[in-house]
């Protein structure tokens, strides 16, 4: 297998390039937003000379190519730099927003990947009838609902009218995975739209899969239905909904921005609104680093399975 | 034999999709350890017949008749086996499926060395060598005899009393075929029966004990497979069984100057990140109105020469002239005349035109786009021509999916022919055909190169058959040409062992072994 590691040698090489793009993107246009970290912080007193005092004493005054560099070097020593509004490094704000991203993610995974291959599969198995129309055109209504819009709603039945479930995570801190109920409306809002592009990919790739004769083949010489669906047919879809649930696990990691704000949870997405909010530049830099390696390495995992599921396309960096 | 019991019965079997009968009236009788061949052009309902014994049919079909195979098991190799192996799974996995669900009653801590012991012996009885490097392989990475062994081997671990066999041999070269032909006379000797769908009737005559001849639908005669071979009663049953074509493609008088030259040829393929030489060759010449047929095993580069006068592989050196011109490498660096001169038919003419479009729009683009006719003149042009080959308008306006292979690949020559090429270079254009319409293509070919300003022909081909009228043949084995001369000397006094053995395996078969 010297060529996958090649491969996989080459595209590590990519994503390291990618993911410095994306970090000068940033820096690029955190640079044209009119204001800086010091107009944020002198707040309702704009004094033209204390916000001088405040660039000068934050290192603003700078040429912007200079603070990259610095910056750049830092990283190369594991530095992320320090924020320019607490003081304290990124890493520690990194860290501190890393927990309970991660927790709703890995939750909202964990749901997702059997809710999703399991729907798919059971539409496929009725294609056609009842239970697959019922499937599709749910799937198809709450892929439709925007995450903010389905948020609001679960919220105000669930939480305000029921009283059932805690609204919002305030007051719960980070330690989400002790406050279970917490987790669920969140999770929930997560889930709704990967779940339905999960499931019609899979039940698409199955309804493929289960009219190709290599199924037919395997049921004349009697293996049975289960079998068939989960160990022949099944592998077969899997190929495009795998490039699927990379992405999904990306947007989680990434783009939970929207969730945690609704319900407040103290994640990575609360963490980058704040820093755009206070223009506090080496904070969103250190996130599109952690954002883009994730997005580099769910996507390579992605397509190492995709190779395993569907041997024959060919790998391309 | 007539002590034999039997195993399975077809009785007045009657298969009607929309009120077409793919299968009419049919009957037949299987016994154990015999084969039973059911010849006909494709299309005379030998696949519905076969498939119905496994106790399938098409969708929304209207099925009459009886089919009886008293709880049988019945294996099935289909002509394509690739299609029956699951592409995202290792070769083994079918087979390990089925042993395991037959080794359920073993205590626990013996089933798995159980089915493993059974899967062995089914592949070994199928003649797989190297069984346990072949089932960790994904089914793309094997070869098409190795395909076709694992689907044999599932067949045989099923315990299968019947297989079907559709068209094992169609589309192969001769010394697979023979393999092909060793393999399901093995599986009849340990008495199993064998079904054999085929229109190969070398194949036939050499396996079959019964013969059932079907002609859209209906068996018009039936009998053990002397008689019916030796001594044809029914009319259809004559032309099917006609000597292949013998006379010369070329009139040996029009032969002129050297009109394709290929001189100091390697081409190469890339797989992965290496590239491989697939093809070389010193020099290769067609003359004017002559017909050279270049003959090979698959994967001998014959496709990849084409490919290279054609201008469709750029991957390679040294020079292609036409007339003593250099043909560019690439089609898009040749000009409208270069382009016209030298026309490709493809072996798969299906693939080769737009489903969606009627075929004499396509069949008038050439015109279009090669000579700048206008549309109302190309289409009238490419009117003439299909009529000329025998395809009328009605036919011609339907959409390709209309028109049966056979037609296809006429229209695909008229296609190439409008562009009046010098040179025309046809892949395989016959494999895959029934020997009535590979017959008919062939004669008509000739016709075409005999006509005033005909094109001279490359006739790629692993059917010596269907080489042996050609003016010359170049012999290619694993991208060299072993060996190149006029028929009469490859085809009686061949100096290379490859053609020896090539000629061998269709020895007393087809008009190769008499030229």
């Amino acid at each position: 297998m010297n060529g996958l590691r090649s491969w996989i040698a080459r595209r590590l090489l990519l994503g390291v390039l990618q993911t410095a793009a994306v970090v000068l993107l940033v820096f690029a246009l955190t640079e044209a937003l009119p204001g800086d970290a010091a107009v944020a912080f002198a707040g309702d007193q704009p004094d033209p000379q204390r916000i001088a005092a405040v660039r000068e004493a934050m290192g603003l005054d700078r040429p912007a190519h200079e603070r990259l560099a610095d910056w750049v070097m830092g990283l190369l020593h594991g530095d992320f730099g320090t924020s320019l509004t607490s003081g304290r490094p990124v890493a520690g704000y990194l860290a501190d927003g890393f927990g309970p991203t991660l927790l709703l993610a890995s939750v909202t995974v964990v749901l997702l990947v059997p809710a999703g291959v399991g729907l798919g599969v059971l539409a496929a198995r009725h294609e056609g009838r009842f239970t697959d129309r019922l499937i599709s055109s749910t799937t198809l209504g709450v892929y439709a609902v925007p995450e903010f819009a389905l948020g609001v709603l679960l919220v105000s039945v669930f939480a305000l009218r029921l009283g059932w479930l805690p609204p919002t995570a305030v007051g719960y801190g980070t330690g989400l995975l002790a406050h279970p109920a917490v987790l669920v409306l969140p999770v929930l809002v997560l889930l709704s739209r990967p779940v339905c592009s999960l499931a019609r990919l899979v039940r698409a790739g199955m309804i493929e899969a289960l009219a190709a004769p290599y199924t037919a083949h395997a049921t004349r010489y009697g293996i049975s239905g289960a079998r068939i669906r989960y160990g022949h047919a099944l592998p077969n879809a899997l190929a495009p909904a795998t490039q699927q649930l990379a992405r999904t696990i990306d947007w989680l990691l990434c783009g939970v921005i929207v969730v945690e704000a609704l319900y407040v949870i103290p994640g990575l997405g609360t963490v980058l609104m704040n820093a755009v909010a206070d223009r506090d530049i080496p904070v969103v830099q250190g996130l599109a680093v952690v954002f883009g390696i994730a997005t580099v390495v769910l996507n390579l995992g992605a397509d190492l399975v995709t190779h395993r599921l569907a041997p024959r396309s060919g790998v391309a960096a | 034999m007539n002590e034999n019991p039997v195993i399975a019965t077809v009785s007045g079997l009657t298969v009607e999709v929309d009120g077409r009968a793919l299968v009419d009236r049919v009957s037949l009788r299987i016994r154990p350890g015999t084969v039973t061949a059911l010849v006909g052009a494709s299309g005379s309902g030998k696949t519905t017949t076969g498939l119905a014994l496994l106790g399938e049919y098409p969708a929304g079909a209207r099925v009459t008749g009886e089919v009886d195979v008293r709880g049988a098991r019945i294996g099935y190799v289909p002509q394509h086996p690739a299609a029956v192996l699951n592409p995202a799974r290792r070769t083994g996995s079918l087979l390990r499926d089925m042993a395991r669900r037959q080794v359920r009653d073993l205590p626990r801590s013996r089933r798995r060395d159980a089915a493993r012991q059974r899967v062995t012996e089914a592949l070994a009885d199928a003649q797989l060598t190297g069984s346990e490097e072949v089932l960790d392989r994904y089914p793309h990475q094997l070869s098409g005899g190795q395909q076709q062994r694992v689907v044999l081997a599932q067949a045989l671990l099923l315990g299968a009393r019947v297989i079907v066999a559709d068209e094992p041999t169609t589309g192969q070269d001769a010394l697979t075929k023979r393999r092909v032909v060793g393999q399901l006379a093995a599986v009849a000797a340990r008495g199993i029966a064998v079904l054999l769908l085929s229109h190969d009737l070398d194949v036939v005559r050499e396996l079959a004990d019964e013969v059932l001849v079907m002609r859209g639908g209906r068996v018009v005669e039936q009998g053990p497979v002397h008689r019916v071979l030796d001594a044809p009663t029914h009319p259809w049953t004559k032309e099917l069984l006609a000597e292949p074509r013998t006379l010369p493609y070329a009139d040996p008088e029009l032969t002129g100057a050297e009109l394709l030259t290929v001189g100091g040829l390697t081409a190469r393929h890339r797989t992965g990140g290496s590239r491989v030489t697939v093809l070389s060759v010193d020099r290769l010449t067609l003359r004017s109105g002559e017909c050279l047929a270049v003959v090979g095993r698959s994967g001998s580069g014959k496709t990849t020469l084409a490919r290279c006068l054609a201008g469709l592989h750029r991957d390679h050196t040294g020079t292609v002239l036409l007339e003593g011109k250099a043909l560019p490498r690439s089609l898009r660096d040749r000009s409208r005349e270069q382009l016209a001169a030298v026309q490709y038919v493809f072996q798969d003419a299906r693939a080769a035109f737009d489903e969606h479009r009627p075929v004499l729009d396509q069949v008038a683009r050439t015109a279009v786009r090669l000579h700048g006719t206008g549309h109302r003149e190309a289409t009238a042009e490419a009117r003439q021509v299909l009529t000329d080959l025998g395809l009328d308008e009605i036919l011609a306006r339907r959409l390709p999916g209309r028109l049966s292979g056979g037609e296809l690949q006429r229209a695909a020559l008229a296609r190439a022919l409008l562009a009046r090429p010098r040179v025309l270079v046809c892949d395989e254009i016959t494999s895959g055909l029934d020997p009535v319409t590979r017959r008919s293509l062939l004669d008509l070919l000739a016709v075409l190169m005999r006509r005033p300003n005909g094109p001279s022909v490359v006739l790629i081909t692993h059917d010596l058959d269907t080489a042996a009228p050609a003016t010359r043949v170049a012999v290619l084995d694993g991208g060299q040409v072993v060996e190149e001369g006029p028929r009469e000397r490859i085809l009686t006094a061949p100096q290379h062992p490859f053609t020896a053995a090539l000629l061998g395996a269709s020895r007393g078969r087809g008009a190769a072994a008499r030229p």
